[in-house]
């Protein structure tokens, strides 16, 4: 049973976590979030409440609107061993009846837009919706087309932007320390 | 009505009679007008009245079902005169003293089982399976009565009892024949592999509460033959030979085996149960050989145990197999389905007949608190604690069979939860499964009937305890005179450390039920109340019934690690656009489950025998002359030889 006594001395050996952000993300895109709670000073930390109100864990579900994919790769590189968003308490879950808010990317095409007020309708409340990349935020590169009934923010309110095209992984993970607090 | 009264009446008495037996003691019967020169003989001993309370029994539940049922479906008047005399030879076979009674009730059961079988003749498939169940039968048939010539030629006399009596002088050489051709025809009428080939097709086909009195009562015959005739009568004289019980549970093992893939991967309701009716009959084939071999290396307390699961798996398959095809009948009565693929949704729109189903579904996983786990636990138990004197075949047999065991036991329950949650569970599939109506009460009735016995099978087998004792004590070589186990409140095995006690078990869960309701309620009670949302349908606007899990999606997996042994045909055809290759129009799944070993071994029979009647023919050209020619020199031969 010396494994028992050997677990306790040795304990958690991580990585030393980078000091929370010390910037607001939505400070560039500030035009078109919806959400009161996201408009902040430049320099301080977004104010954004967890939404079950327990700070170190956020689960999410992300829902694809019509993105080029760029975005998706960043957010895979995001929760990947390299840059380990899990470790500040973010997750991905599978199903929105587990999640506590959304993680979307790219414009709303008409063919996800039914689908997106469904996801979001299943998400239980109090919920949080991130909004990833320049599309999600104001339509970005495909603001004009044919297929696209706007952006996310246009659509549903949005708590948290993340701006770039597309946004890169530290600058998600940034985005995501302002919602879980570690 | 008159049919379905009578039927029920007969069962009746079957059981006043078998319970009388057994606890009373044999009665004798001679009707010497009834056939010429030997007369008919009625012998009823312990184990005939046992297999005649359980056949009693099932028609009982039957008879009251078929009230309702004849009404519903409109059976034609032919089936229903047929069926009360299909319960009386049934009841008549167990209760036959000699050779001739014997052979005269086995024909006439098969017989009337066979004009049942061809109720809904004007059907292609019922025509075929008619055929099939015809043919082998009668080849089973005539097996059994060159066995029984042969037993009763050297036994020196017709009766049972005189036979039994003179066994000892009966040469090896006869006696492994007789053996070998009551294996061959028993096991058919049983259902064991190779010549299963009739029962999943004979049993689908015959209306419900006929294919609940052949899986449930007539099949038993085939056990209660292999019983009376190879270990009672032949087994008199002292153990058998070790083989024989080695054979016994060799084919055993393999038709469990077997048959519970089958089901797993079948579609068919009624072919799902009828190929889980082999297994059970497997299974109480290897407990029965197990019985045989122990016995005959002299470990009589163990060898009394696996005979103590045969019975109580015999009895319990009756009861659960009943409710089975019974539910079943009711509906396809309800919905004209069979196929579980088109079925679903039938809990909020029958549930009545869904419980019931439920009941005999749990009963055939072999779970507890289902009909079938008491014996099937026992079965293990006399497997594993064999001598451990015993040789290196009893070392190489006792643990592959507690794996065959194991196994069949496991797909057993993959099947089930495949039958109800698939058939019973969900939304339905189709618009008749949609229109599904409850069953009218004679049939709710027959069924709470079966479902009753299932229960008691599942909490207190203590109330079978004197019956299975006597007719234990009535098995000469494998009971032999041993105590055997004990059903109590609690289940004491003598001779191996083993004990259980169904009801408590039973207690116990329902406790542990309420506690964790309870419980939940407790904890849950400042949270706010309940909201309804839509369902989660990925995105999507709504659910349809064709998202839902079918029963070949649920056997898929299985199918695919079985492949070897199933042989499934699965043909996938993909369908492109005109405009594109890239572009996919339909996906086409199509896939065959036959039968493995009716396609190897059944097809080049066949094929020979239609080779060689084609010969035969060229004899018929259809002159008069020719064929008084034949009867000529027929009779002529007959002379010569008979000179």
């Amino acid at each position: 049973m010396s494994w028992i006594g050997k677990i306790r001395r040795v304990g958690r050996i991580v990585e030393p976590a980078p000091p929370l952000p010390a910037f607001a993300p939505m400070t560039t895109s500030a035009t078109s979030a919806t959400s009161a709670t996201s408009a902040t000073e430049p320099g301080s930390i977004d104010a954004v409440v967890p939404p079950t109100g327990v700070t170190g864990s956020l689960q999410l579900r992300h829902v694809d609107c019509g993105s080029c994919n760029g975005c998706e790769l960043e957010i895979t590189s995001a929760f990947s061993s390299v840059y380990d968003a899990e470790q500040f308490g973010a997750r991905i879950v599978a199903s929105p009846r587990h999640a506590d808010g959304l993680i979307t990317t790219g414009v709303v095409t008409h063919n996800m837009h039914q689908p997106l007020l469904n996801t979001l309708n299943a998400v239980p409340e109090p919920r949080l919706v991130i909004a990833v990349g320049d599309c999600a935020i104001n339509g970005g590169a495909f603001k004009q087309g044919y297929g696209v009934v706007g952006s996310v923010a246009d659509v549903i309110p949005v708590d948290v932007g993340v701006p770039g095209c597309p946004p890169t992984p530290h600058q998600i993970i940034a985005a995501l320390r302002t919602v879980t607090g570690r | 009505m008159v049919s379905g009264g009578l039927t029920a009446a007969l069962g009746a008495v079957g059981v006043a009679l078998g319970l009388t037996v057994v606890f009373g003691g044999p009665r004798q019967l001679r009707i010497g007008w009834l056939l010429p020169l030997v007369g008919v003989r009625f012998d009823l001993d312990p184990v005939g009245g046992l297999f005649m309370a359980a056949t009693g029994a099932v028609s009982i539940a039957v008879g009251i079902y078929t009230v309702g049922y004849a009404q519903r479906e409109h059976l034609s008047r032919f089936p229903l005169i047929v069926l009360p005399l299909f319960v009386t030879a049934m009841l008549g076979v167990p209760a036959a003293g000699s050779v001739t009674t014997f052979l005269l009730a086995w024909e006439l059961m098969a017989a009337a089982s066979l004009v049942l079988v061809l109720s809904e003749h004007r059907r292609e498939e019922v025509r075929s399976a008619g055929v099939f169940y015809a043919v082998m039968t009668q080849l089973g048939f005539a097996a059994i009565l060159l066995a029984l010539v042969v037993l009763s030629a050297a036994g020196g006399a017709d009766s049972f009892d005189t036979i039994a009596a003179n066994s000892g002088g009966i040469s090896p050489g006869t006696r492994n024949a007789v053996f070998l051709l009551t294996l061959m025809g028993f096991g058919s009428k049983a259902g064991l592999l190779p010549l299963h080939a009739w029962l999943p097709r004979a049993h689908p086909e015959a209306p419900s509460p006929v294919s609940a009195l052949m899986s449930a009562a007539m099949v038993n015959m085939g056990i209660y033959g292999i019983i009376r005739i190879d270990l009672q009568i032949l087994g008199h004289a002292g153990a058998s030979p070790h083989w024989w019980g080695l054979t016994l549970m060799i084919f055993g093992a393999v038709s469990a085996v077997f048959g519970v893939l089958q089901a797993s991967v079948a579609t068919d309701l009624k072919r799902l149960l009828a190929y889980s009716t082999t297994e059970n009959m497997g299974l109480v084939t290897l407990a029965l050989g197990a019985a045989t071999l122990l016995s005959s290396y002299g470990a009589q307390d163990v060898a009394a145990l696996a005979m103590t699961a045969a019975l109580l798996i015999i009895l319990s398959h009756a009861a659960f197999k009943t409710l089975a095809f019974l539910a079943a009948g009711s509906v396809l009565a309800a919905t004209g389905l069979r196929d579980l693929d088109k079925l679903g949704g039938l809990a909020r729109r029958m549930p009545g007949t869904t419980v019931m189903f439920g009941i005999a579904a749990l009963g055939a996983s072999g779970l507890p608190l289902g009909a079938g786990f008491v014996g099937e636990w026992l079965l293990l138990q006399s497997l594993i604690h064999s001598p451990h004197e015993g040789t290196t075949l009893l070392m190489l047999m006792m643990p592959l069979s507690v794996g065959a065991v194991a196994l069949t036991t496991g797909l057993g329950i993959a099947t089930m939860v495949k039958a109800f949650g698939v058939g019973f569970l969900a939304r339905p599939r189709s618009a008749a499964a949609q229109a599904a109506r409850e069953a009218p009460a004679s049939m709710m009735a027959g069924m709470s009937l079966a479902a009753a016995a299932c229960m008691v099978f599942a909490v207190a087998p203590v109330l079978l305890g004197p019956l299975l004792g006597r007719v234990l004590a009535a098995l000469p070589t494998v009971g032999g005179g041993e105590a055997g186990p004990v059903l109590g409140t609690y289940l004491r095995l003598p001779g191996v450390a083993g004990s259980m006690s169904p009801g408590l078990i039973a207690g116990a869960l329902v406790v542990a039920v309420l506690l964790a309701v309870g419980l939940t309620r407790w904890g849950a009670r400042h949270r706010p109340a309940a909201t309804v949302a839509p369902l989660w349908a990925c995105g999507a606007d709504s659910l349809s019934s064709r998202m839902q899990y079918t029963a070949t999606s649920f056997a898929e997996p299985l199918q695919r690690v079985f492949d070897n042994v199933l042989q499934p045909e699965t043909d996938v055809e993909v369908t492109h656009f005109a405009e594109s290759q890239y572009l996919v129009e339909k996906v086409t799944y199509r896939t065959l489950q036959a039968d493995p070993v009716e396609q190897r071994l059944y097809t080049p029979v066949i094929r020979a025998v239609t080779t060689w009647a084609q010969y035969v023919r060229r004899a018929h050209p259809g002159s008069v002359h020719l064929y008084l020619a034949y009867g000529a020199l027929g009779l002529l031969i007959v002379l010569v030889i008979a000179r």
